[in-house]
């Protein structure tokens, strides 16, 4: 009887266990495209559409080295989401961090994706849920959200182009949640305004940075010096 | 005839209520020295202002050279010096860059010799690089002289320019002013308190009095009446009024000291006077014309104050 | 004869001591401002950016010459007018203190020439005082921290203009508080024309810039009629520079009522000075 109950335990354990196997091998086979660049620089347009934030597009030069050495040069000021894209590949190679489960299917960008839900291990972290939605035929994660205590949701739609075979995207677009942001008054009071400030319009709750990659220079080694202050 | 420098008709200024100037009327020839004379609140200082467009007259007409100086105030300005008052200057500049201030907007800029020579002309050399600040009056007052001569005007108004000068200075700008007629040809106009020294000086002059004009002509005649006042040093000066109580009664005995009698006789009797003391055994030390302008002055306001 | 009398007045201004207060306190109060950026220009930095940070990550050289340059002007510019006052509050009235106003106009000039020479070498002092103020802030500035693209941070948020963008934006904000300076030039002279004594001119002009600038930011609806019309509600126009996109039609109000304060003012003292009657 005993017997029994724990082969029908074991076997209904078996999707899950299958599911999250399936999972870690979606996850293995994406990295490892992206553990095929050693080294890379590329030239990237930053385009931050921001509620209360007027900028314009920067240009800047990004420097990666295995395993995470990440450096941004910009002359003007750029704007990224906080959690920058960095850390999403970083959180995903210290395989021990989270526990990964398929948990759909969905059409993102008119490809057939899989859905998977990541669960990092370390409650008391900032990161509380990760998903990710990948293309099974290619290995290229075309979409990914993470919800953080910190800093809410951000979402990024990833597209590629010229390097696909490394996983690396052309284009990613971030969706930030926007609180109501406030602005220090003692800092920015308008003496030469001319009537009441209050407009009465709601403020959008979400924001967009949108960055471009073209000309990528890969595994040409890079010197450690470059990603020194 | 001269030419007509200023003429004066009807003047009159307003403060508030009160009537600085009512009714002043004078001529001012070419080659005069014009004694400006008046109690203090006369209203000598508001007309010589208006003459200088410091101050702008309610009523009447200023006519200088011929022109009328409200539609001409600055050609005839150009042609006129002035110290009104105190000359004041900028203390924190040297007195060449006060002369050169003055004369760049005096109608002909004087070159940097001009103002040398002109500092050395009114006993500043050596000077010229220094602050007023440091000046005495004496030597502010000599400035003053120097920006009012430095653009060659042909009218020259001051108002009391001897205020708070030594003995010495007074007698300088005495015989600058009768330099500046004799040797220049210019004309001056001078108010002054000091009435010894307007007689020496002056050859015309008006007298006003609360706002208006009491006298006007020239000196030699307008002190020309037979009356006199004469001081006489002499012995005995007790049992002299007496004797001229007695005999010559017709004598004003103004004043007398120990040793001094001061007596108001017409000119005729001066001679008659003379001998009877004498005869009488009085010994007469000295004789002597005195205040006869400040006399005059005391009448003229007198007499307006009746009127 | 009006050039000489302007030439007159830049010695008279230049020779003056309390002339050279202005520039000395400038250099004085932008250098303690450098150092304190120097020393801890991000945390003021962080100060701005907190709220965005929560989500956003700023990169790049945030802490640069511009950025610092506009500090400046920020926390300058409402102390400059009474460094301007100073000097231009006592042109003709200290002038009629001293009896030097006698001097002068017992002279050929007219009192519309000689009291215009004011008016300008005024001007020219307050241009003096804001270009070297210029000097300080942007040209010292970028020596002191790089050059780099100007975060602003207004009312209704934040501004990242591109370097490249920043040069013609100063020099027009430049321009247009001279001419807000210049408004406070001509009525301390316009209260000047009015005054016998040095420092009622002075005190009267930063008494009528603190009572509109009250009258300018307290939320009262009373107000809201007049506050367009006062020239304090125009003399920080030149932050309008720094938005994106231009509010073209702001500034060119502010030009236009600055201007027309001007007019007004000179026309109001040439009116009462022609019309004195010089007694001191």
């Amino acid at each position: 009887m005993i017997s029994r109950l724990i082969t029908l335990i074991l076997l209904g354990c078996l999707p899950v266990f299958a599911a999250a196997q399936d999972a870690t091998a979606i996850l293995e086979q994406m990295m490892a495209k992206w553990n095929r660049v050693k080294d890379y620089a590329v030239q990237v347009n930053i385009k931050s559409e921001i509620p209360l934030i007027k900028s314009f597009p920067v240009k800047a030069t990004i420097y990666f080295k295995q395993k995470d050495q990440f450096k941004m040069l910009s002359k003007g000021i750029a704007i990224l989401p906080k959690q920058n894209f960095n850390e999403l590949p970083k959180f995903l190679r210290d395989k021990n961090s989270y526990t990964a489960l398929i948990t759909g299917t969905e059409v993102v960008q008119t490809q057939k994706t899989t859905v998977l839900t990541v669960l990092p291990t370390d409650d008391s972290g900032d990161l509380v849920l990760l998903k990710l939605w990948i293309d099974p035929k290619t290995d290229l994660l075309l979409k990914s959200q993470s919800t953080t205590r910190s800093n809410g949701t951000i979402s990024a739609i990833y597209e590629y182009g010229s390097q696909t075979t490394f996983g690396l995207p052309d284009k990613m677009i971030f969706t930030v949640e926007v609180k109501k942001f406030k602005i220090p008054k003692g800092l920015a009071t308008d003496i030469n305004r001319t009537s009441s400030s209050d407009t009465g319009k709601p403020s959008p709750k979400n924001g967009k940075i949108t960055i471009t990659f073209a000309d990528y220079q890969l595994n040409k080694g890079i010197k450690d010096e470059v990603f020194r202050n | 005839m001269s030419d007509k420098i200023i003429e004066v008709q009807q003047l009159a200024k307003r403060f508030g209520s009160f009537e600085a100037v009512k009714d002043v009327n004078f001529t001012v020839y070419k080659g005069d020295v014009f004694g400006f004379l008046g109690p203090n609140g006369a209203g000598k200082s508001t007309s010589i202002r208006c003459l200088l467009s410091l101050i702008k007259p309610d009523r009447g007409e200023i006519k200088i050279y011929g022109q009328t100086l409200a539609a001409n105030r600055s050609q005839i300005l150009a042609r006129t010096g002035s110290i009104i008052e105190k000359p004041d200057f900028y203390k924190y500049l040297s007195a060449y860059q006060n002369l050169a201030i003055f004369s760049r907007i005096s109608g002909a800029t004087a070159s940097a010799k001009e103002i040398y020579q002109m500092l050395d002309f009114v006993g500043l050399a050596g000077r010229e690089k220094d602050k007023v600040a440091g000046f005495s009056h004496g030597m502010k007052q000599r400035l003053g002289i120097a920006q009012t001569l430095l653009h060659k005007p042909d009218l020259i108004i001051l108002d009391e320019p001897t205020t708070g000068l030594d003995p010495q200075g007074i007698i300088d700008i005495r015989n600058l002013i009768l330099r500046l007629r004799d040797e220049q040809g210019k004309t001056v106009v001078l108010s002054s308190h000091l009435l010894a020294e307007m007689e020496l000086i002056a050859n015309r002059m008006v007298i006003i009095n609360k706002g208006k004009t009491v006298v006007e002509g020239e000196v030699s005649k307008l002190l020309s009446s037979d009356d006199l006042v004469v001081q006489l040093e002499i012995d005995k000066v007790e049992s002299a009024k007496n004797y001229l109580k007695n005999h010559l009664p017709q004598l004003e005995i103004i004043d007398s000291t120990a040793t001094h009698l001061e007596l108001a006789i017409t000119k005729s009797m001066l001679p008659e006077l003379n001998k009877s003391l004498v005869q009488q055994g009085f010994s007469i030390y000295a004789i002597e014309s005195k205040r006869k302008l400040e006399d005059y002055f005391i009448k003229m306001l007198k007499a307006d104050v009746v009127e | 004869m009006l050039w000489n009398s302007v030439y007159n007045e830049f010695i008279k201004i230049t020779a003056k001591p309390r002339s050279y207060l202005g520039l000395l306190a400038i250099t004085v109060l932008v250098g303690v401002i450098l150092f304190a950026l120097k020393v801890d220009g991000q945390s003021m930095i962080a100060f701005v950016t907190s709220s965005f940070e929560q989500t956003l990550s700023f990169q790049g050289t945030l802490l640069n010459g511009n950025l610092v340059a506009f500090i400046v002007l920020q926390m300058l510019i409402i102390h400059i007018p009474l460094l301007v006052a100073l000097v231009t509050g006592d042109l003709v009235s200290g002038e009629a203190a001293s009896g030097t106003i006698r001097m002068l106009l017992t002279k050929p000039i007219s009192r519309t020439q000689l009291l215009l020479s004011k008016f300008i070498a005024g001007a020219v002092y307050t241009l003096c005082l804001i270009i070297w103020l210029g000097i300080l802030a942007v040209i010292v500035g970028k020596v002191l921290f790089g050059n780099g693209d100007l975060m602003v941070l207004n009312s209704d948020g934040l501004v990242i203009l591109q370097e490249q963008d920043v040069n013609w934006r100063y020099a027009g904000g430049f321009a247009v508080a001279f001419l807000a300076l210049l408004t406070v030039s001509t009525l301390s002279i316009c209260l000047s024309c009015f005054s016998n004594n040095s420092i009622g001119p002075i005190v009267v002009t930063m008494a009528i810039i603190i009572l509109f600038t009250i009258i300018g930011t307290l939320d009262v609806k009373l107000f809201d009629a007049i506050r367009p019309y006062l020239f304090t509600t125009h003399m920080a126009s030149w932050r309008s520079f720094f938005e994106e996109p231009l509010p073209l039609k702001e500034i060119i109000k502010s030009l236009i009522i600055l201007l027309a304060h001007q007019v007004i003012l000179i026309g109001l003292a040439l009116y009462h000075f022609n019309k004195k009657d010089i007694t001191t």
